[in-house]
């Protein structure tokens, strides 16, 4: 059927249950296929701290034609991983969500021209975009400073910007950018504007979230899974390489198509965005400000209609 | 190594052939050069040919399959256009294009959201081969939104026909996965509104058997990458979709292959000569005409050149043992035309050492060697001829210098030696010295006391050497019997020269100065035969004596000598000398001289006789410092003293 042609990202399901009677079951659904973005969580499971807390961890990735937050709305997992912004349009739009742990500390969002220009000078420009969400800053940014962006939503992949299809590209810093540096195309420094740089649009990103409800049913269960989930990501800055194998064998199991080269930049890139700007530490903590400049953001820009606090992100 | 070296130094014949052998070397090495070179590049235009060739070929057989699909994509396209308003009748021409053209795998005519409204949302009328059989279905919904997907976006967005890059098609149901790519056009309604995609689906399996088979070289591969450099076809198959040409270069800077990758996206033809995994190789490629994509066959430099190479290391092989064996054969010839001049050394060596007698090599070469033997043959035979000469002009002038040696011995016993002469005459201080220029001389000196008066005389003989010693011998003897009682020196010298004058062939002459002493009164009588004038000192200042000069013994017979005399000699010392004296010579030429004499005779007070003669030798030989004398040497101081 053609709905399984969806570039080389098909298989569905990694990782093998770890079926403790004694334990929890817990399913948790990282927001894409199988690649270093989520290492920590996979040297959790592999490393056994999940397994030290008493869970019983299913990690499931979704398709590529299905968008990620469908599988938590739909109670089909436990846990999933949302950008900061994606989770607030979710919010906005009546799910109760709470952040249980926040990995990103930095935005990895960028925009990469094709035509060798400042983005911020491509007024009116068709700009590719993922239709599955994750796109909020670059669309507060288009309409903040007035670009007026023609958004080109995509499935996937960087084949429109190679083909020449579209302008420009919102990208993220450790997975488009480098696909198309693989793909031979040279990108100079002028032709790529990275939020995290800009003054007011550095908002932090990824983080785990749960619904409220799920959250309420056994808190406890929620904090040890962010506990050693934690504790995956930290074991990952500590043993990059040994991350790295365990990471392929997660891709090889779910015939994604990448390499080890790609992975690794990846995961250089996602630990290097872990580390606060202020302190340099990788705090793990979702930060009050970029909360509020994100909702300040997201509602000035029309993409929300009410302003979410920090606190109702937060489990307590 | 020092050895070696040495060893080549002394000898001609390596010399020789080493010269040889590498000026040959030089020429093989020019010539082969060129040869390799032009046969390399030769090899080099024909493998460039044979993959132009083949890649030509492929090139050419997956454009003809890709046209059927664009042209079956075209044929349907006006179809469409008629059914606009039919959205039933898209299934009908989806699954008729996949029943007239067995090479389609898929085909589907989507549109725009909402584009029927009876369809609601989503409408793409899908047909696709199950089993054998074509089936049609209605695939777009909200878990498949088509119309976010490249092959529907990117027709829409570039609003013209194009192919999709290649992806990986997975249908789980019947465990089959493939490389499918697309061919898509854009549907736009009569007023330009863009309306949906046409998408015809072709699988690549074919395409990748095809160019996996492409082996112009035993281990030459071929490869595909598509518009984003991914590797469409590959050997090794963990690569395919995965990395792309550039992958490499990402971790580690390779400029060739990155150059390599830029060519081929760029759709340009070419070949590179790029090291993969250590070895060279050479890398055709060219494109698939409008896709973006690009072929290449990759050959192993070795396997391009590998019967040029093993035909070089042939020739190489054959040269150098040549080379060798020229070496060997040229050493032998020069070795062996040199041995009669190797045995020439050693004879020559032996003659050198003393060994006259020892025989050159015989001979009957012509050559230079040949000639060379002759001469020194020749040269020996003269050798021993002028030895023998020399030894026995040796042999009698050592006789001769016996001889002389004893004449001089003779020739100074003839005259008086002992002094004081007369030990009991204390009024009388008399000293003489001769030094003769050769082994004898020709100067003569002799006193005598007779009667209370003392009788001298000094002479030099024409000539030195043996005719002069015998002339001043006879002399000297006339002197003797002819001075007496009663004689004059005058007469002395008339019956000296009477006699050496007569049957005097050889003209030999003598002066002589001829002196009698009264030693009561103090007169001296004397004649002068042609001699230097004598020197008195009076006063303590020395000059000469005037008189008469007469002429030489032996000149003339009838000569009259006439005598002089002085009254009283007595405390006046007088100096007699030959003209060893005071025509000395020194290195210069130049002459001790008259004035020089009486300055010696002047510098200091009179003391003897014997302490002015060896003032004055002593000066003279000084003066001459080392120079040969030219003449005898002899002087006679004569002192009469008052008592």
């Amino acid at each position: 059927m053609r709905f399984l042609r969806i570039l080389s990202l098909a298989l569905v399901l990694l990782g093998v249950p770890k079926v403790l009677s004694a334990q929890d079951r817990f399913v948790f659904v990282p927001q894409w296929t199988a690649q270093a973005q989520f290492a920590g969580y996979y040297a959790a499971l592999e490393q056994g701290f999940y397994q030290e807390e008493g869970l019983d961890v299913t990690i499931l990735h979704p398709r590529s034609s299905q968008t990620p937050d469908s599988y938590i709305l739909g109670g089909r997992c436990d846990a999933t991983t949302l950008p900061l912004m994606q989770a607030l349009e979710l919010i906005d739009h009546g799910a109760q969500f709470v952040n249980i742990l926040q990995t990103s500390m930095n935005s990895g969002t960028i925009i990469i021209s094709r035509l060798g220009k400042d983005p911020r000078e491509q007024h009116g420009a068709r700009i590719g975009i993922w239709r599955a969400g994750h796109g909020q800053l670059a669309r507060c940014f288009s309409y903040q400073e007035r670009l007026d962006y023609n958004w080109v939503p995509l499935a996937t992949s960087v084949n429109l910007f190679i083909a020449g299809a579209i302008d420009a590209t919102v990208a993220m810093s450790y997975n488009e950018y480098f696909h198309l540096l693989q793909a031979g195309v040279t990108i100079g420094e002028e032709s790529v504007l990275r939020f995290e740089d800009m003054m007011g649009y550095n908002i932090q990103e990824e983080g785990v979230y749960m619904t409220l409800a799920g959250y309420r049913r056994n808190p406890a269960r929620a904090e040890r899974f962010a506990r050693a989930s934690r504790r995956g990501w930290e074991w990952v800055a500590e043993h990059p390489d040994e991350a790295l194998d365990i990471v392929m064998r997660y891709v090889e199991d779910g015939h994604v198509a990448t390499n080890r080269v790609m992975q690794k930049m990846m995961l250089a890139e996602v630990l290097r965005l872990q580390l606060d700007s202020a302190s340099g530490e990788r705090e793990f903590r979702l930060r009050p400000d970029m909360v509020e400049q994100a909702s300040r953001l997201m509602q000035g820009s029309g993409l929300i209609r009410r302003s979410v606090q920090f606190n109702s992100l937060m489990p307590r | 190594m020092k050895a070696l070296y040495d060893k080549i130094r002394s000898s001609l014949s390596a010399r020789l052939s080493i010269w040889v052998v590498s000026f040959t070397a030089l020429i093989f090495l020019a010539a082969l050069g060129y040869m390799f070179i032009e046969s390399r590049q030769a090899v080099r235009r024909e493998a460039m040919r044979r993959a132009g060739q083949v890649l030509d070929n492929t090139v050419l057989r997956v454009n003809g399959i890709l046209d059927d699909v664009t042209i079956a994509a075209d044929n349907l396209d006006w179809l469409v256009y008629r059914n606009m308003d039919n959205s039933e009748a898209m299934f009908d021409l989806t699954r008729n294009l996949l029943l007239n053209n067995p090479d389609v795998s898929g085909c589907s005519i989507s549109f725009e959201p909402d584009f029927f409204k009876e369809r609601g949302q989503y409408f793409s009328a899908y047909a696709y081969r199950k089993d054998g059989s074509v089936l049609t279905e209605q695939e777009g919904s909200d878990r498949y939104q088509y119309f976010y997907m490249d092959w529907y976006l990117l027709p829409k967005l570039l609003n013209q026909p194009c192919w999709t890059e290649p992806y990986l098609d997975i249908d789980v149901e019947q465990d089959w996965s493939g490389l499918v790519t697309s061919y898509c056009k854009p549907l736009t309604t009569l007023d330009g509104t863009y309306a949906g995609s046409l998408s015809v689906d072709v699988s690549l399996s074919w395409l990748s058997e095809m160019i996996s088979k492409v082996k112009p070289y035993e281990n030459s591969y071929s490869v595909m990458i598509g518009r984003g450099g991914a590797y469409l076809v590959h050997p090794d198959t963990t690569k395919l979709l995965r990395q792309t040409i550039f992958t490499e270069t990402l971790e580690s800077p390779k400029p060739e292959i990155s150059e390599l990758g830029h060519a081929m996206l760029r759709g340009e033809s070419g070949m590179r000569q790029i090291r993969i995994d250590g070895k060279d190789n050479y890398v055709f490629f060219e494109p698939v005409t409008e896709t973006g994509w690009s072929v290449a066959i990759v050959c192993p430099e070795r396997d391009i050149f590998g019967s040029f190479n093993r035909l070089r290391r042939i020739i190489l092989g054959i040269v150098v043992a040549g080379l060798l064996l020229m070496f060997f054969f040229c050493f032998r010839v020069v070795s062996h035309g040199l041995d009669p001049l190797r045995r020439l050394v050693r004879q020559t060596h032996l003659i050198s050492t003393g060994r006259f007698d020892e025989s050159l090599p015989a001979t009957t070469r012509m050559d230079e060697i040949g000639q060379l033997t002759r001469s020194f043959g020749e040269m020996q035979t003269s050798l021993v001829s002028y030895i023998a000469e020399l030894t026995a002009s040796t042999a009698n002038r050592e006789r001769i210098q016996g001889e002389l040696r004893i004449a001089r011995e003779i020739q100074m016993a003839m005259v008086p030696r002992v002094f004081p002469p007369f030990p009991e005459r204390h009024d009388l201080d008399l000293y003489a010295a001769m030094t003769p220029a050769k082994e004898v001389g020709g100067d003569l000196y002799d006193y005598f006391l007779l009667n209370e008066k003392l009788y001298f005389c000094i002479g030099d003989v024409s000539g030195k050497g043996i005719p002069g010693s015998l002339l001043m011998a006879v002399s000297r003897n006339l002197f003797r019997v002819v001075a007496r009682p009663g004689i004059t020196p005058a007469r002395i010298a008339r019956q000296i020269n009477e006699t050496v004058s007569a049957e005097n062939e050889q003209m030999m002459f003598m002066t002589m100065f001829i002196g009698r002493i009264d030693l009561k009164t103090g007169r001296m009588d004397y004649c002068n035969c042609g001699h230097n004038p004598p020197v008195l000192i009076e006063d303590g200042k020395p000059r000469f004596l005037d008189l008469k000069p007469n002429t030489p013994l032996g000149v003339c017979e009838d000569w009259v000598f006439e005598d002089e005399h002085i009254a009283d000699v007595r405390g006046l010392p007088m100096l007699f000398y030959t003209d060893g004296l005071n025509e000395a010579e020194n290195l210069t030429h130049a002459q001790f001289g008259n004035d020089r004499l009486l300055e010696v005779l002047g510098q200091s007070p009179f003391v003897s006789a014997q302490e002015t003669v060896e003032r004055l030798v002593h000066a003279v030989t000084a003066f001459v410092d080392g120079a040969e004398a030219s003449d005898d040497l002899t002087l006679l101081c004569i002192k009469i003293k008052p008592l």
